[in-house]
């Protein structure tokens, strides 16, 4: 109840169309109302009272009437039409509106399709309601309300008998939507259970034709495809029951204003004009009726929509921006800054990055994943995070951004907490680079400028070059206007993630988070991309995690992180030395003679070389 | 009037040439150039049902048609002749033939919609059923999403076409030709007055087809965009954030959602004018009835109850025309999918068994490349005669460059495709000449990524053989590691998989792709090795199940991994399409050639843990 209120309340906006549009719709019904009585008075008066030059008046009357109904009913469907195509486009963008502002962890619970679908088909089956259905709605119960005190003024006791069925049908007629709807549903639960597995296999098609299991796959199918058939058959035979059988009650209504109706008109107590004007105003009675049921569906789907698209605009902020946040207020210019500062306020644009994290708790849901941990980040200090799988690495640096609160402790950047600060701004000097980068499907020179929409080509290039990302966009056939495909998938993993850094370094952060960024770069491309991030981190504050000694390297101090707490902190020789879990960890780069120091090449050569010389 | 012409421009598709021509001429052409006829053809198998459902359109038509004649023989026979007993006669007669109506408008809505979906059912399957035999080529030229659409939207679509639509076709077809029929029986001269208003009716007709054709095409691109746009920003959402693009991106979804809603607007004026336009038409027709029949009635050249008929009748002349306009533009959206699936029904399956191909007998496990020559695209050749020979069980490891075509050449192996020139053998059985299904059964592949299908740890793993038990299903599991982490896991091997990757690490996945292929137990097996780097430990963890895998069997390995080099017997070096080095480790490290330097960029960034 409360949601078709909301939803009735949306129509607010549009007050004075949307009572223009109802207005039209009730003068488009009672002119509909008056051309069965024009008939009457011209068979009744013109035809058989004998006056024949009445014809012309009422013919012309007639005329006038369909003129006016034609105007006004255009002026309805573009009323409406208007106001339901505003409100489906305000809908959709406030919700839009309302989920940019939601942080990553409402967007961990809320699978894509989920949200695509309120925001496509729920938004429009409100609309559809809003649209028609619901003038249908109020015109189709005013008329026929309009027409049975017609009918009861023409001759009550014939208007009596003709409309005792109309209860009847009206009763008939809900039921039979509220028999269809739950099967209708099930239909669609059945077409979304056909389409994952349709897509589960394209995806996995590969896999079934190596283990040869296409018969298998076909059989499931079409197992669940005869459900949906099966399904459907059982609202086509629900509607084949009640669709003829709401045509058939009204039948049975004429059968009987004929019999007595008839009798009357022989008796000379009704006119025969009457007879036919009162069955013309019973059929116009059965559409209405039958409409009925058909937009009490729509209403239910209206409602049961509004409430999944209410659940995403009614959800509280998960994060928020603390209304007197301020930006990141600089300790004193940073290296790189080209010009003086212009004004006092131009200190905010250069903090230093130091990050502190202070007794930090977070968990998901009821899985903690940090327990307490405090580091200090010097500005401009690199440090590499490693640790199995699931031990708080990205959980930690995900906190500096703010992508997440931490459940207990706080994030300071350069002595302010993240909490205090804009979000816009805190962000603007934080880069990040992620193992699976999302590119949008636009050309990779927008792609690389996109934390920077006003980037020259120069410094495009520049972040490029760095990233080495510049030599295989020159090779492609458009160069850096070369379009993306969606998600970035025409181009390969490594490529992306190098445009991901490139994306990352434009903006010219003063932290810079790169995690796991070159897992999908092979050795070579890593090794110069090493070279060149050497270049880039100073002066940074950089976050690497990594598996890799290689990259690890690169690291001034390595933090090892297990079970959510720091277990070393220290230098890759000291850690190495200390024989920790670090030295456990990555003891066995020693075995296979992996050097990340220039040692002799023929030592570690031959201790590699017994290694694969034992073969399997 | 736009004139009718069969050749415009090309560029523009169906659709526009349709927009110019006229009625019959059209339909036909459409029915031909979109495969109507295979469409119908499906209905073959049903055409018991499908005949007594139009039957019972027939029906249906006919007495709904009877009912206004009823109503002209009750005036005129019964209330203005004083005749009680015809009257009682008619009604009853118009009680039968509702009932009539009701029995047959049962028999029509059933069977139809049976028959309809029905044949839904059998082209998804039948569309699936290809997909499965369709190369590899084909899935990876085209997106997922585009695929899948034809499976479902696409046939969705047609699904009102073929319940609703051909009812409504056939009836209102029907209905609209018994009614001219009657009304020329009823009163010819009325009759041609009533089709004065025809000139006006097809033009607007005309006008509205060809303007809301393209309006609702239009709209589909649109909404089309607009779903485009939510899909990728939901998606990326939070790289939006990250680079603060959260303003930039609203104000595309505004732009993008207003181009929607202004070309949904115009079709709702084309629709604003033209319905109420037919409306308006038909009161006109009344009009003309009445001035005219009434002129006749007062020169008794007519009967009051022929006029009243008359009068009815036109609602049958009108509203068949209005629901025919209506059904035209559900045509259309159906048009467009019905295309698109022949699209894919009509891709030829490129790899088939020969006509005579025998099944691999039980096989060594030799394998050779014999001056093999490949590229994915005709001109632009990956693998330039390629000649190879790996004797029985031994291990094999490739390394090269990327794009050197060491993933090109273990497909050719696994017959994905088929040579340019040259021949794969294996066991000296050329590839071409055995049945896949032979094939497949004694050779696994283990892809770059780990695929997974929803559903338990336990089933994924057994998919490589259904039929074998969960007994050995956890034994292999052991084998390779898997048991180790599962029996952490709160629901063990029941643990449920999903696609999007969440709850499983990289490392476990990977692991339960090779103890799946283990479980397959293949003569030969082809490891396409992961890029992405994990853990230590289960780093170690698939290296220990490498070990055990590659034992017993002829492998073949892409290898990234300097570690996976140490179980290969032998190494091969690919660069360019060509085959460079070739010796055990020792030989090519003292060799000094590509290997020694590759090897050298391995050590150097650790990527041997």
């Amino acid at each position: 109840m409360d949601t078709i209120r909301r939803i009735l309340e949306l129509l607010g906006g549009y007050k004075w169309l949307t009572a223009l549009s109802f207005v039209l719709a009730f003068a488009q019904m009672g002119l509909g109302l008056v051309v069965p009585r024009v008939i009457q008075l011209t068979i009744n008066n013109a035809l058989l009272g004998g006056r024949p030059g009445l014809l012309v008046t009422y013919g012309l009357a007639l005329l006038g009437v369909a003129a006016v109904r034609f105007a006004v009913g255009v002026g309805r469907r573009l009323a409406s039409g208007k106001v339901s195509l505003a409100i489906e486009y305000d809908l959709r963008n406030r919700m839009w509106a309302h989920l940019l502002r939601q942080p990553f962890a409402y967007f961990d619970r809320w699978p894509t399709g989920q949200l695509m679908s309120r925001a496509m088909s729920d938004i429009q089956n409100v609309r559809m309601f809003l649209g028609y259905g619901l003038v249908f709605f109020v015109t189709n119960i005013a008329m026929m309300a309009a027409i049975a005190v017609i009918l009861v003024i023409m001759d009550w006791r014939l208007a009596l008998l003709s409309l005792t069925f109309l209860p009847f049908l009206l009763l008939v007629t809900l039921r039979f939507s509220r028999r269809l709807n739950p099967i209708l549903k099930d239909v669609q639960q059945r077409i979304a259970d056909v389409t994952a597995t349709a897509e589960e296999n394209v995806v996995g098609s590969r896999i079934v034709r190596i283990f040869a299991r296409e018969d298998d796959e076909l059989a499931r199918f079409s197992d669940r495809s005869y459900r949906v058939f099966e399904a459907s058959v059982a609202a086509a035979r629900t509607r084949a029951v009640y669709i003829p059988l709401i045509a058939f009650i009204p039948n049975l209504a004429v059968a009987f204003l004929l019999y007595y109706g008839g009798r009357q008109v022989v008796d000379g107590g009704l006119s025969l004009g009457a007879l036919v004007a009162f069955y013309s105003y019973l059929m116009m009675l059965v559409s209405p009726a039958r409409v009925i049921g058909w937009l009490t569906g729509l209403a239910q789907r209206a409602i049961a929509s509004g409430e999944r698209v209410y659940e995403i605009l009614d959800a509280p902020l998960e994060m928020h921006e603390k209304p007197d946040a301020r930006p990141l207020r600089g300790v004193g210019p940073a290296k790189g800054t080209t010009s003086a500062p212009e004004t006092g306020a131009d200190l905010s644009s250069s903090p230093l990055g130091a990050v502190d994290f202070d007794g930090v708790w977070f968990s998901y849901g009821e899985r903690p994943v940090l327990r307490g941990v405090t580091l200090s980040v010097p500005a401009g200090r690199t440090v590499a995070l490693v640790g199995h799988t699931g031990c708080g690495k990205t959980t930690l640096t995900n906190l500096v951004p703010r992508f997440y609160d931490p459940g207990g402790g706080s994030v300071r950047v350069d002595g302010q907490d993240v909490r205090d600060l804009q979000l816009a701004d805190l962000r603007r000097h934080i880069g990040v680079v992620t193992q699976d980068p999302f590119l949008f499907s636009t050309s990779i020179a927008e792609n690389i400028r996109f934390g920077k929409p006003d980037a020259s080509e120069e410094e495009v290039r520049a972040a490029a070059r760095t990233a080495q990302a510049d030599d295989f966009i020159e090779a492609l056939p458009d160069a850096y206007k070369t379009v993306v495909g969606e998600r970035g998938f025409t181009l390969s993993g490594g490529q992306r993630q190098r445009i991901a850094i490139a994306r990352a370094l434009v903006m010219d952060p003063r932290i810079l988070i790169l995690d796991d960024a070159t897992s999908s770069v092979d050795a070579e491309t890593e090794s110069r991309i090493r070279t060149a991030l050497r270049e880039v981190m100073r002066g940074r504050t950089t976050f690497i995690i990594a598996h890799r000694p290689s990259t690890i390297s690169l690291a001034e101090q390595v933090i090892v992180l297990d079970r959510g707490r720091i277990e070393e902190q220290g230098s890759h020789e000291r850690l190495m030395a200390a024989g920790g879990l670090y030295a456990q960890m990555f003891g066995d780069a020693e075995r296979h003679g992996c050097c990340l120091d220039d040692a002799g090449g023929d030592e570690t050569t031959d201790a590699a070389g017994a290694a694969v010389g034992g073969v399997a | 009037m736009p004139a009718a012409s069969r050749h415009t421009g090309s560029t523009h598709g169906v659709g526009a040439s349709f927009e110019e021509m006229r009625g019959w001429r059209a339909f036909l052409h459409l029915a031909r150039e979109l495969k109507l006829a295979r469409l119908a053809r499906l209905a073959y198998p049903y055409r018991g049902r499908a005949v007594s459902s139009i039957v019972a359109m027939i029906v249906v038509t006919g007495s709904t048609l009877a009912v206004p004649y009823l109503l002209k023989v009750a005036i005129d026979d019964g209330i203005q002749a004083r005749d009680m007993a015809v009257l009682g006669r008619v009604i009853l007669a118009y009680l039968a033939v509702s009932l009539i109506n009701l029995g047959a408008s049962y028999l029509q809505t059933y069977l139809t919609s049976w028959v309809g979906e029905h044949v839904i059912y059998d082209l998804r399957r039948q569309l699936f059923a290809h997909l499965q035999k369709l190369s590899l080529d084909f899935f990876s030229r085209q997106k997922t999403g585009w695929i899948v659409s034809r499976l479902t939207n696409d046939v969705d679509a047609i699904d009102q076409l073929v319940t609703d639509g051909v009812t409504t076709l056939v009836t209102n077809s029907l209905t609209f030709a018994g009614a001219v029929v009657l009304l020329v029986v009823l009163d010819w001269r009325l009759a041609l007055a009533t089709l004065s208003v025809m000139p006006f009716l097809i033009v607007a007709t005309l006008w509205f087809r060809s303007r809301s054709a393209r309006a609702y095409a239009l709209v589909r691109n649109r909404i089309g965009d607009v779903s485009a746009h939510l899909q990728e920003s939901i998606s990326g959402v939070r790289v939006l954030q990250m680079f603060r693009r959260e303003h930039s991106d609203y104000d595309r979804l505004t732009e993008v959602s207003g181009a929607y809603r202004d070309v949904n607007y115009r079709t709702v004026v084309q629709s604003g004018v033209f319905f109420p336009f037919v409306e308006f038409m038909s009161t006109a027709a009344v009009v003309i009835v009445l001035w005219y029949g009434g002129h006749l009635v007062g020169g008794d050249a007519l009967q009051i109850g022929v006029l009243v008929a008359f009068i009815a009748y036109l609602d049958s002349f009108f509203d068949p025309l209005q629901q025919l306009s209506q059904l035209y533009n559900t045509f259309q959206a159906s048009m467009a999918a019905v295309q698109k699936i022949y699209t894919v029904l009509d891709t030829a399956p490129d790899m088939q068994d020969a006509p005579d191909a025998i099944d691999l007998p039980d096989a060594h496990g030799e394998v050779e490349l014999r001056d093999v020559s490949f590229g994915y695209a005709p001109d632009s050749p990956v693998l330039h005669a390629v000649s190879l020979v790996i004797p029985a069980g031994r291990t094999v490891a490739l390394v090269g460059a990327t794009g050197a075509g060491k993933s090109t050449l273990v497909k050719l192996l696994a017959r994905f495709y088929d040579p340019q020139a040259g021949s794969v053998l294996i066991d000296g059985h050329d590839l071409r000449a055995v049945t896949q299904r032979s094939l497949r059964e004694q050779l696994a592949v283990v892809p770059q990524e780990a695929f997974l299908f929803s559903g338990s740890i336990l089933d994924n793993i057994r998919f490589a053989r259904p039929s074998a038990g969960d007994d050995e299903v956890k034994r292999v599991a052991r084998i390779v590691g898997v048991h180790d982490f599962v029996e952490g896991l709160p629901d063990g091997y029941e643990t449920e998989v999903q696609e999007g990757g969440s709850g499983l690490s990289t490392g476990q996945r990977q692991l339960i792709s090779l103890a799946r292929a283990l479980l397959a137990d293949p003569r030969i097996l082809i490891l396409d090795e992961a890029t992405s780097s994990v853990d230590a430990e289960s780093e170690r963890r698939i290296e220990r199940a490498m070990e055990v895998l590659f034992s017993g069997r002829t492998s073949v390995i892409v290898a990234h991994r300097l570690s996976t080099v140490r179980y290969a017997d032998e190494i091969v070096v690919v660069d360019d399409g060509r085959i460079l080095e070739r010796g055990t480790h020792a030989g090519l490290i003292a060799a000094e050639g590509r290997y020694a330097d590759l090897y050298r960029d391995w050590e150097a960034t650790g990527a041997a843990l």
